[in-house]
This record gives structure tokens, sequence and C-alpha cells, in this order.
């Protein structure tokens, strides 16, 4: 284990410092002296295979968490089968050559663990959370559905048939609508474009084949990484991945990686999809973001805790604590292989829909047009670190921040100079930043039209208003034909 | 079963059944004071990392929402992050999210719990802090008017906005028939609206005092320094004369079977729901209903998924939960139905799984997966320092014995199959339930 200090907010200290002059109990009691924070050092090994293997132990509750992650996820997902990287990875707990999916739901539900299989844009995944004592059984389902997984005809029908059953309900939903729609006004017809859950239309599309097809393609060995945390020595984690994984073999070679995810720039426009009587509108500020392994990585990180990371970032500011316009605002990128995107977002009634849209890109401008003082860049960054610390308190948040690592390629040693990297980020970057990445952005809103006011027409002259009966979500468009 | 022996093993002391298997839950070593002012102060120690986390829980929550008034409990819970003597609105954040921690609260029926996990170098700075909120909270009329739209907005977030968000607001207020409970918790905008700042300056005096209050503190922190902090900042607090007003209303058994029909405008699927009123949460028949609502309804591999959702796919998602409160529980059993399916279907194939339960023993094995399962739970929880003070809360305001937090386990692990058959049978089948058709209907419809 390596030792880090977070030397904690000097500027803050010294404003704290200097207000208890006055008498002692009108004034909050100055801080300690800050205790350093052990940051863990992970085993890393690579298996004859070519399956990674990453173990980082944790002292405290006996729980261990882990995750079998596989390279490729919905940016491989067919044109006209989109959602098929997440039905493959969903259908895998579902019946595997020896087990029914109800011989796994009860098997791994009796050692009082829980298994998740699912896809994200960079990866498919099969996570399982379990008691100490029981982790190398729980491990022989993981193994067992990642392998051996049969896609039985009846098992993608029923899921295909949840999944849009699911799908109609989100699509009721102002806030996961507009995630939808964004995606489509940001990526345009490229694969990030779709949605990775798919569309009622394109999930019809997919069959049992295609998820043996993308199975037999994407799950293997030398495309996957293992991850382990929790009350397990190293020993122990990497003698369950070789009996779990140690016999699984690669056929041929490695394809080549499904094409770009991000595509063509797309140009900027303002989305109104007309939901009559929403209960509330959903505002959507959105952009192209960047990749995960982009070098301004943590500059960004440090530029959207200031403008919509946390409670008492800019956007709650202005929207939610000195306008009582939403119950919440905020912002952040979601980073992938490929440039993902940005959001700023809202959620406040339908008649001030307009001005919140205003305010977000109002926002986005200052961060373009003024440098951020030091006295707030400072407890901006805390906010990071917080967030870091707290995450290395439990085994799925190390899953978490070291299966990102690992997965992008990344140096798993960037954990112990996160701290010091965020620290020296300057407001010169941060703006330098802001100036490259916030202007043109889109707006989407979802909510009930009517209720938005004449006011709305003037702030946004140009906005396409598409009724929810025209919507289309596999159309660049957005619009029915 | 291996697994059943390991868990009854390992409970009663960490004896190995193997080297292999042992599984070691220690058991939650609090220490507990009160303080002459009548407040009650928990604390566990883990020095393993350099935080601490803070919980303070209030005995006041939605159900102590004055006439007229539904919300404020939870309103005035946001009041709370306002100025107070020596401190401007919002400090909490300052002194929380600035340095690297994070703050929140939670209105519940029978409580009000703040926390805020922070390095343990500022536990002194917020032990200050919580005193100045509970001994001079001080408002103004534009905060008061601002936070008070945030709370529309949260009540249109939660409640207006998402599909199955009024199902939710309804359960309670179709459900009790005189018990405060009825009243929803998030409130609604005509009370809310009603409210003034001379309501938070009564409920506040009324409630607020250090006799109501339990604080739990976990984490990184030195005993004497902690005892010296706690006694200096929250010690020094005035008790006042007056007695604390508790709710001792009673719900009556229901006598009939009562059906409400619900409606949403954006509802794209129909649910079915049915309520049963349970005993409190001192009952020693909470942990077999615990295990009953976990049998029917916890994981995939339950019986409602399994039938309902699985075999037979008229639901497209179940949810069953023995809600455990103060005064009295509430057993609610939920289907958001599949397309083409109606809310009747729902309702008569949960009444099935009930039904079951109660003429039939459960197996072995079945009960032991739900046991399983409800400890794994529990052990989850307590991996945070913030989850550990949470149950030591919880514990002592709803269940009314820090105790209880270590004996959850062995009272789970106890149960058995006839005593799983007979709740179901005295509370879900002898009991009347309350039944929710939730329907889509347009705004302005025809109701």
């Amino acid at each position: 284990m390596r030792k880090l200090a977070i030397a904690l907010l000097l500027v803050f200290l010294a404003a704290v410092a200097a207000l208890s002059a006055f008498a002692e109990q009108t004034t909050p009691p100055p801080p300690g002296p800050p205790r350093p924070l052990n940051i863990p050092t992970p085993t890393d090994k690579t298996l004859a295979n070519g399956l990674r293997v990453i173990v980082i132990p944790k002292s405290g509750v006996p729980l261990v968490a882990a995750r079998l992650l596989v390279k490729t996820g919905g940016e491989a997902d067919p044109a006209d089968k989109a959602g098929l990287a997440d039905m493959t990875a969903s259908l895998l707990t579902k019946g595997t050559t020896t087990k029914s999916a109800e011989e796994i739901a009860r098997g791994v539900e009796a050692l009082g663990a829980s298994i998740e299989s699912g896809a994200g844009w960079d990866n498919s995944y099969v996570a399982i959370s379990s008691l100490a004592n029981n982790f190398g059984e729980a491990m022989t389902y993981v193994a067992d559905v990642a392998r051996n997984p049969v896609f039985a005809k009846d098992e993608v029908d029923r899921l295909r048939e949840q999944n849009v059953d699911a799908l109609r309900v989100a699509l009721k939903d102002p806030a996961q609508l507009a995630r939808f729609v964004a995606s489509r006004v940001v990526f345009g017809g490229g694969p990030y474009g779709h949605n990775l859950g798919g569309t009622p239309k394109s999930l019809e599309g997919i069959k049992s084949e295609d998820a043996a097809a993308f199975h037999a393609k994407w799950y293997r060995p030398d495309n996957a990484i293992f991850v382990v945390a929790g009350t397990i020595t190293p020993d122990a984690a990497m003698a369950i991945a070789e009996k779990s994984f140690g016999d699984w073999k690669a056929s041929g070679e490695m394809p080549p990686r499904a094409g770009e995810g991000a595509g063509a720039t797309q140009k900027p426009r303002v989305v109104v999809i007309d939901m009559p009587d929403a209960g509330q509108a959903a505002v959507m500020v959105t952009r192209r973001g960047l990749a995960r392994t982009d070098p301004a990585y943590i500059t960004s990180q440090v530029a959207n805790a200031v403008l919509g990371g946390g409670y008492s970032s800019r956007l709650n500011e202005e929207i939610r604590i000195k306008r009582g316009l939403s119950y919440g605002a905020g912002s952040s990128f979601d980073f992938r292989r490929e440039a993902g995107p940005f959001f700023a977002t809202a959620q406040t009634k339908n008649e001030s829909a307009g001005e919140v849209a205003s305010i977000i890109n109002e926002q986005l401008s200052s961060m373009t047009s003024t440098s951020v003082a030091e006295s707030e860049l400072t407890p901006r960054k805390a906010v990071l670190l917080g967030n870091f610390g707290r995450a290395l308190e439990t085994e799925a948040g190390l899953v978490s921040r070291v299966g990102a690592l690992a997965l992008y390629g990344l140096p798993l040693g960037d954990l112990s100079h996160y701290i010091s990297d965020v620290q020296g980020v300057t407001a010169a970057q941060v703006k330098e930043f802001a100036t490259g990445h916030f202007p043109d952005e889109s707006v989407v809103i979802v909510g009930d039209v009517k209720k938005f006011g004449d006011e709305f027409k003037k702030r946004f002259p140009n906005a396409e208003i598409i009724p929810l009966a025209q919507l289309d979500l596999d159309s660049p468009t957005l619009r029915k034909p | 079963m291996r697994q059943r022996l390991t868990f009854l093993l390992a409970f009663a002391l960490t004896i190995p059944l193997s080297a292999a298997s042992k599984l070691d839950v220690p058991a939650v070593a609090y220490r507990h004071r009160t303080l002459a002012n009548g407040m009650e102060v928990y604390s566990v120690r883990d020095n393993s990392i350099p935080r601490v986390a803070i919980q303070v829980w209030y005995r006041v929550g939605s159900k102590n929402d004055p006439p007229h008034r539904s919300g404020f409990a939870h309103l005035f819970e946001h009041i709370m992050f306002k100025s107070t003597k020596h401190m401007p609105s919002e400090f909490f954040d300052r002194l929380t999210e600035d340095v690297g921690g994070e703050n929140n609260a939670t209105t519940r029926d029978d409580s009000t719990n703040y926390y805020e996990v922070i390095p343990s170098n500022y536990l002194e700075t917020l032990l200050w802090a919580e005193g100045e909120r509970l001994a001079s909270l001080t408002v103004d009329d534009a905060a008061f008017k601002s936070e008070r739209d945030v709370v529309k907005e949260e009540y249109r977030f939660r409640i207006l906005a998402p599909p199955y968000g009024r199902l939710y607001y309804s359960l309670d207020k179709d459900s009790w028939q005189v018990h405060p409970y009825k009243r929803p918790g998030i409130g609604s905008i005509e009370d809310l609206d009603a409210a003034t700042i001379a309501d938070v300056k009564k409920f506040h005096s009324t409630f607020y005092r250090p006799d109501n209050a339990v604080i739990v503190v976990a984490g990184d922190f030195d005993d004497a320094q902690l005892d010296g902090w706690i006694d200096k900042y929250l010690g020094t607090i005035a008790r006042p004369k007056a007695p604390i007003p508790r709710v001792t209303v009673k719900e009556p058994i229901h006598k009939e079977t009562k059906r409400f029909t619900e409606y949403g405008p954006n509802v794209p699927l129909p649910a079915a729901a049915m309520t049963w009123i349970l005993p409190d949460a001192r009952s020693a028949d909470s942990a077999p209903l615990t295990v009953a609502a976990a049998i029917l309804g916890l994981g995939e591999s339950s019986r409602a998924y399994q039938s309902l959702v699985y075999r037979d796919k008229i639901a497209n998602e179940v949810e069953i939960d023995a809600d455990e409160r103060e005064d009295a529980g509430l057993f609610i059993a939920f289907a958001v139905m599949s397309s083409n399916h109606k809310v009747s279907e729902g309702h008569k194939a949960l009444r099935k799984e009930i039904d079951a339960l109660a003429t039939k023993p459960v197996t072995e094995a079945e009960l032991t997966k739900a046991k399983n399962q409800l400890v794994a739970n529990i052990l989850r929880e307590r991996e945070t320092n913030n989850g550990t003070a949470f149950e030591i809360g919880q514990s002592v305001v709803v269940e009314h014995d820090a105790a209880t937090v270590n004996k959850d386990i062995d009272k789970l692990e106890a149960v058995t199959p006839a005593d799983v058959k007979r709740v179901v049978k005295k509370y879900l089948i002898e009991g009347k339930p309350t039944l929710i058709d939730y329907e889509s209907k347009a705004e302005g419809g025809a109701k």
C-alpha cells in the first residue's frame, strides 16, 4: 500500500482560522491536521489465455465484488440491431448448457449473492457481489454464464417483450426520453446515436442467432478483464480466476474492433418533444464531450465540477439554490472509448423550461469568458477528491474505478496520482478547456409545450417542436416519415 | 445445505466450518451515553480510514405534520440547511462538500435523519455545526419561499413526472384509514403553499430539542476527544420543559377490503397494488414477515417474480415489501402489468402467491435462500461508516433499542417455516387488504 496525503484545502483552512479569532462558540472550530488516505495497490496479472486479472484486497465487512469485463459493448451493435450487445449480455444469466435461468437465479441467491449482466458502450459485463466465504462457489455461476450461454429462443422472446414494455415506460418519462433524443441530436446516425437498450423496432429484429454470434465473436479471454475487490487475498483471488477462466480458449485471431462510435460531428439543434400532460419538463443542454483517454480528462473533470458537479456547482447554485426552479441541476461527461456526450440537465415545471435552458446556456458561456477564481476552484476540486475517497471505501467502487482504467488501457498507477493530478489543474487550463469544449451545444427539452408560454419562442425561435406521436428514435431526423 | 450451516455457525461467533468457508461477522461494537439534557449518543470507532460519518436523528417525521400542512416535516428538513445564528445559508456545504465530504437528510414517516460524511479532521467542526442548527436556526422569508419552491419541484420530480409516481403517492393515502401515515410525506402543492415562517419556528421549538435527538458517530475519532466535543457543542443545549407531543392514534383493524382506482396521464402499462396493515417494528412477527416478503419478491428466484414475470409473463415488474414502521407497518405488493394484461389479473396472481404461502410450508432450502439474501443485504449496508450509523439510528428511533442492530441477524436465522405460514395467515389472509388499480387517463379526462 502506498500512502498519500490529501492536503485539504489550505485556502479554506486559513479562512476558518481567521474566523476563529472571535469568541469560540460563535465560529466553526478549525479542522485538525489531515490524516493520509491509503491508496490501494492492485495486483495485476495476465493468464496464459490472455485474460487480464486484477485484484484489490480490502479489509472490513466480509464481502467480495467481482466483474468480468468484455471489451466490446453497444458500439458494436449493427445499425439495424440497436440493443444487441445489451440483449446478449442480459441473456447470459437466462440459461447455459447445464443450467436453466431459474436454476441460475436460485443458485446464486441461495448463496446470498447477486449477479448482474449487461452492456455499456465499450464493454459487456457479468458482475457478482458475494459473501466472502462463498465467493468461490458464486464464481462458478459467473464462469458458466459468461462461457456457456445458450440463448434459447423462448428466453430471447421473453426478454425482448420485457425490454419493449420497459421502453414503453421509459418513453413516457421526460428525463429518460430526453436522454434518448439527445443521443440522436449529438451523434446523428453514428453508432453512439442509437439507444444502448435498442428501440421497440430494433429489438424486433434481434434473434437468438444474433446474440449467439455476438457472443462467439467478442466474448473471449484475450478480449476480457476480470477485476476482484474485497476481503480476499491476491493469491486466493488468482486461484479462483485460474479455476474459473484458465481453460477458456479463444478461437482464431481477435477480430478488429467495430468501427467508430462517435461518427461525424452534427450541427447544433434545438429539439423539443411535446409530451402532453408531462408532470415536469426535462431540460438538457448537450454536445460531444471527450474520450476517456483524452489528455484533457482530468481538466474536464475539474471544469465540470465547477459547472455542474455536486450540490454547490454553478448550475445548481443558479437554478436551485438562488431561484428555486428545480430539485437539482447538474452536468457530466460520459467518457467512452471515443468522445461520448456531455450533458447539463435539470427538471423544472413546464412553465420555466425556457428560462432554465437559457440559464444553462449562460453558465456554459461564462465558463469560456471568465477565469474561475481560486476560492471557487479549490473547493470544487475537493468535490472530486471526496468522490474518489468514497469510491475507495466500497468494493463496488474499487472495482468500478480500477475496471475503468483497465478497460481503456490506462495505467493502474493513475490511482496513486489522481489526487495530485486534480490539485495541479489551473484556472487558465479550465478556461482553455471550456473555450474548446463548451460552445456549439444543442438543447433538448421534453415537456408539455402548451405550458411553455410565448416567451419560449422568443428565447428559442429555431426550436424544432416534435409531437411525441411523431417521434422516431431510429431516425437521425427524429421524425416519422 | 452447506451455506446454511456456515451461517448458523458463523453467527454463533465465527466457529470455522473449515478454514475456507469461515464467515467472520463481527458485532457492531457501539458505545452509548445519555447527556444531561437528554440527547442520546452512540459511537462506533473504526480508525482504518481517515473519514467519519455523523448521523443526527430526530424523533419527528411526516406523521407529525401539523394539520393542513402535509409535507411540512420534509419542507422543514430542507430549511435546516439554511442560516443559523452563526452560519449563513448553505454553510453545511462549505463544511462538507467543499472539503471532500458530503451531506444529506431524509424525512421518513417516523423520523428525520441528517448526515455528514467528512474527512475525520473536520469532526469537531461539524459537531459544532449540528449544535448550531439544533440550538439556533434562523430563517428569512426569501430563503424560506425559495426553498419551498424547490420542494414543490421535488414533488413534481417524484410524483408528477415519473409514470408510476402517482401510484407510490397513493399507497399510503389509500391504505391507512385514520393514522397520519395516511398523509403523503411529500405533501401537496396547496399545503406547501399554505406553510409560513411561523410554522417553521413552532415546529423547530416543538420537536428539535436535545431530548428528542439521537446522534451517531461512526469512523475515525478518539473516544475521549469525541466525548469532550459532544459535551461542549451539544451537551450545553438546554432541554425545554414542555412535553414533546407524540402521535397516539392507533390504526384500527380493517374490517373490509377496500378498492381504489388511481390515475396518471402518461401510464403506458397499468399497475396492480395490494397492501395490508402490519404490527409495529418491535413485534416478534416482524422478522417472519420480512422473510415472507423476501420469499415472495426478493430476487429473480422469488415466487412472485417466477410466476408473474417469468412463467406467466403477465407482469413486467413485481415489488413486495414488508415496510416496518414505529406505530404499525405496511405490507406492500405491486405489479406493473405487461402489455395486454389487466390489473385484475395482477391482483389475482399476487393473491394466489400469498395464499400458497399460508397453506403450504416453505421448504428449508427456500427459507435458507431468503435468509442468506437478507443477511447479505445487512452486511452490504455495514460496508460504510454511514451505513453502520444509519442502522444504529434506525434501531434506536424506530425499534426503540440500539441492541437490535446486533440481534437482527439472529432473529432472521430463527424464523421457521411454521412462523412464515402463521404470519402470512394472520396478517395477509385474515387481514383485509386495500386494492389499488392504477390506470392511464389524460389530465382533464372525466373521472
